[in-house]
């Protein structure tokens, strides 16, 4: 068996992971990140929800239940990793448009608003209101993106269909990276004389340059130019995850990708290593501080069976809303399933309540009480959270 | 107003046997059915054509009714039935009594059966709980009920016969006492339609009270909810059955990529109210996992439940409540049938057009045992084949259905209904449950211009909340995750809000 020490081993890719993780490594630790695989992150539209129960988001947290986890962290936490995230992405060449103070809306490809914080600078040109008219370019056989259901909500639509000679989401992406494409497209756009205020478009516009491409094309036709986030594969999504992963072995993080957690080595009070399957042989990952990123059921975090929920890596208590009976209403758009408010509980240094180890910090989707849906707080929370664990972690090594 | 000989209310099994019969005997006919076909209690069952075994015990005639019709359907429908063959396995405890019953039940009524060792059972279903003791093999099938109603159908529609789906017969018209014609509302226009005809049969399923109720006429039944669940994946290859007395989830069916276990049996008073518990799913599991140990690890993907129609009795528990079927004459140009089982379908539908003949005075013996279902070459599906040759325009990524197969069933049937498509093509019957397809083919009507876009909306609406009525009762492990995903998108990604 291989032995690596660490300073600090994070377990889990998405955003609170690779936030964390670069936080550490910035300052000069030594950090792993250990994940089974891609993260839920490059399926969501890649926007930074905070809150979105009211038009500032910072007020809107206030508003939330007590036991809820933005609790946990000052304001001023919240404040610093909005911004650290908006330099480092502006950095990384994927700037983000948007204040901690003000939430804006998003265009979804149903046609409804979708209430965000801070969102790729693709979408800032997204309308505000139903006023400004649109026009729609999608593509054929593009099968996850239809301009009817938007044109349901603004009837003041228009749609284009082109031909990019592919129909995936990643092939039409990564053909419009290709400088020839995007200039006969930008010529054929010419000639469509669109009338609309704005052109939208399905959110495959580039896999690395998407702010450029848009740019070019919003010069090229004159207009304001947005995406739309679509289902998955969701390319904004997958630019995110690109950017901050990247940005954390910038900063000289290891990843072992692929490497999912088979056991946990524990002395006393202590996690000492967690051991990982790899294609050849069992390695241990020995770290003096763990941080827990693992998510929640579909990040694979936690697991539900018939009877109860587990953590998948240390087996910690997790709070459970009730019985199976409990986890879901009859209602499918309550807002209000018990299971939302499954995970893990924490304290202010987020330490798991309850539990023996003294050195592991846990964040992201995987702890309890978030209801991310109905707060509207996903990936914000993700980077609060990471920011006050990766802090409570760094005194501990101290 | 339509005028016609006979107008069949409901589009179960037993109404589109009606219609073939009628058919092949040359009446003219009318078939009104409030939803799609096999929407009520014949779409909600296991999909078992019974070798007539599981009565044996209890109801010998059933048993014996069970089984001539299993050879007839295995003989004209051979594209809907697969003939699996079936096992009865009796575990550690189970009476040795009944096993005695049962052999000699099934010599009375001619099933053949074939005692066999648990090696060789374990060697025909590998996956049989290896503790079993024996296990008794007889002539069960696998039978697709839809497919069965539109083979069906499809008979009475090459020789004129009339069919109206989603068609809520919402009055019977009467005149000095004897019942003329109906109304009946189109679900999707709100348009009314009238019909009038010499006889009114009603095979309304479990609604055949409501129904007679509007004539003014009573059908004594008893309403019998089962509930059955599907796995992902086929764990047998055979029908597998419990050598005891009928009870809960004794039953599990292969059919197609899947098996369907069940059922459970609670009394229900409202057929058009009834939920599932989470001990019922899990009475189930626990019981088809005796059997199959593998069923309590196996991702469960849908629960429902069905209402039996069945006939009165003074019998308390429902499993043993006859299986029987009967004919009421209401004496004023209605009749109802009710009680019955899918496996006896034809049978009844032919004891029903005899009535009809009698009473029209015409004579014109029944040919539906004799003559195959037709069309069964064009509707015996979309083989897995010609699936794979169209992968690259997939839509349906589980179940693989192809944007081209989806535009040919709108063409097809010019339907404005996306479950019309699901029945027709499997789509969204897989482990998402529909939750990124239906999404796609209710763009494709858009695109093709048979709904609105408003209505794609609504509908996308309406279908993701039944949607969670057959998934709720089956969230747990890799279910509740996938499920998790479709929430994140429906509600977080396309940001879809509360309905008013």
């Amino acid at each position: 068996m291989s032995v690596t020490e660490y300073d600090a081993i994070i377990l889990g890719a998405g955003v609170a992971g690779l936030t964390a993780g670069a936080f550490l490594a910035a300052r000069g630790f030594k950090v792993a990140l250990v994940t089974s695989g891609e993260p839920p992150a490059c399926l969501s539209t890649g926007c930074i929800d905070v809150c979105s129960r009211d038009h500032n988001p910072l007020l809107g947290i206030n508003g939330l239940p007590p036991e809820h986890p933005f609790h946990l962290l000052p304001e001023n936490t919240i404040r610093e990793s909005l911004n650290n995230f908006q330099a480092t992405m502006t950095d990384m060449g994927l700037p983000y448009t948007g204040t901690a103070e003000a939430n804006r809306l998003v265009l979804s490809a149903l046609g409804t608003f979708k209430t965000s914080c801070l969102v790729p600078s693709t979408m800032k040109a997204a309308p505000q209101d139903t006023k400004d008219s649109i026009h729609i370019i999608t593509f054929a056989g593009l099968k996850d993106f239809y301009p009817s259901y938007i044109i349901s909500r603004r009837p003041n639509t228009k749609f284009s269909v082109y031909d990019a000679g592919v129909s995936s989401t990643m092939g039409i992406a990564s053909h419009f990276e290709e400088k020839e494409f995007l200039e006969s497209f930008i010529t054929w756009l010419k000639g469509q004389k669109i009338r609309e205020d704005k052109i939208a478009f399905p959110a495959v516009l580039g896999l690395e340059s998407a702010d450029e491409i848009v740019q070019t094309i919003a010069t090229g036709v004159g207009k304001p130019v947005f995406e739309i986030p679509t289902i998955p594969p969701s390319m904004p999504g997958r630019r995110l995850f690109n950017a901050l992963k990247d940005y954390f072995r910038k900063k000289g993080g290891d990843i072992y990708w692929e490497w999912p957690v088979i056991g946990v080595e524990k002395s006393g009070k202590i996690i000492e290593a967690v051991m990982t399957a790899s294609k050849g042989r069992p390695n241990s990952l020995n770290g003096k501080a763990f941080i827990l990123a693992s998510g929640s059921f579909v990040g694979g975090g936690l697991t539900a069976g018939r009877d109860s929920i587990t953590e998948n890596i240390f087996n910690l208590h997790v709070h459970a809303p009730g019985p199976r009976e409990t986890w879901f209403e009859n209602d499918y758009f309550s807002f209000n399933h018990g299971i939302g408010r499954a995970g893990i509980k924490v304290d202010s240094s987020l330490r798991p309540t309850g539990s023996p180890w003294e050195n592991i910090f846990v964040c992201g989707g995987i702890l309890a009480d978030t209801e991310i849906l109905k707060n509207g707080c996903g990936h914000g929370l993700a980077l609060a959270t990471a920011h006050a664990a990766a802090k409570s972690c760094m005194e501990y090594i101290r | 107003m339509i005028k016609t000989d006979v107008i069949i209310i409901g589009g179960g099994a037993t109404g589109c046997g009606i219609a073939r019969d009628l058919a092949l005997r040359g009446i003219p006919h009318c078939l009104i059915e409030k939803g799609d076909f096999a929407a009520g209690a014949t779409g909600a069952c296991h999909g078992l054509l019974h070798s007539g075994g599981r009565y044996v015990v209890t109801d010998p005639i059933a048993a014996k009714e069970c089984y001539d019709e299993n050879l007839i359907l295995r003989r004209i429908g051979e594209k809907c039935v697969e003939q699996t063959g079936g096992l009865f396995v009796r575990l550690p405890g189970d009476s040795k009594r009944f096993r005695e019953l049962f052999l000699r039940g099934c010599e009375d009524v001619g099933i053949p059966t074939e005692v066999i060792s648990s090696t060789k059972a374990l060697d025909l279903v590998p996956n049989l709980n290896p503790e079993l003791e024996e296990a008794i093999k007889v002539p069960d099938c696998s039978i697709d009920p839809f497919r069965l109603c539109m083979l069906n159908i499809r008979t009475s529609q090459l020789r004129d016969g009339l069919i109206f789906t989603r068609h809520k017969v919402t009055e019977i018209v009467k005149s000095h006492g004897r019942c003329i014609g109906i109304k009946a509302t189109d679900q999707a226009t709100g348009e009314v339609r009238e019909i009038r005809g010499n006889i009114i049969v009603n095979a309304a399923g479990a609604w055949a009270n409501m129904i007679a109720s509007l004539a003014g006429c009573e059908v004594p039944m008893t309403l019998a909810k089962g509930s059955l669940v599907i796995t992902n994946h086929r764990l047998t290859n055979m029908v597998i059955n419990r050598l005891r007395p009928p009870s809960d989830g004794d039953i599990i069916v292969p059919n197609e990529a899947v098996c369907l276990a069940g059922t459970t049996s609670l009394a229900v008073e409202n057929p058009d109210k009834i939920g599932i518990e989470s001990t019922e799913v899990d009475t189930i599991i626990g019981e088809a996992g005796r059997m199959i140990p593998h069923f309590n690890h196996t991702r469960i993907i849908r629960a429902f439940s069905g209402v039996r129609p069945l006939l009165k009795s003074k019998k308390m528990d429902s499993h043993e409540i006859s299986r029987g079927f009967q004919i009421i004459d209401h004496g004023n140009g209605m009749y109802s049938i009710a009680g019955g089982k899918l496996t006896t379908f034809r049978l009844m539908a032919e004891k029903m057009v005899d009535t009809i003949m009698a009473a029209f005075k015409l004579k014109r013996a029944c040919e539906t045992a004799e003559i195959p279902l037709d069309g069964q070459e064009e509707l015996s599906g979309y083989p897995l084949s010609k699936r794979l040759a169209d992968m690259k325009d997939v839509v349906c990524e589980c179940e693989l259905v192809s944007r081209k197969e989806v535009e040919r069933i709108i063409n097809q049937t010019g339907t404005r209904n996306v479950g019309d498509i699901q029945h027709r093509t499997r789509l969204g019957m897989g482990p998402c449950q529909g939750g990124f397809c239906t999404f796609r083919a209710l763009g494709i009507m858009n695109d093709m211009s048979v709904i609105s876009p408003e209505q794609s909306m609504e509908m996308l609406r309406g279908f993701l909340q039944r949607r969670f009525r057959g998934i709720r009762y089956a969230l747990w492990g890799d279910q509740l995750r996938e499920e998790q995903l479709v929430e994140y998108i429906y509600l977080g990604i396309l940001a879809m809000e509360k309905p008013q």
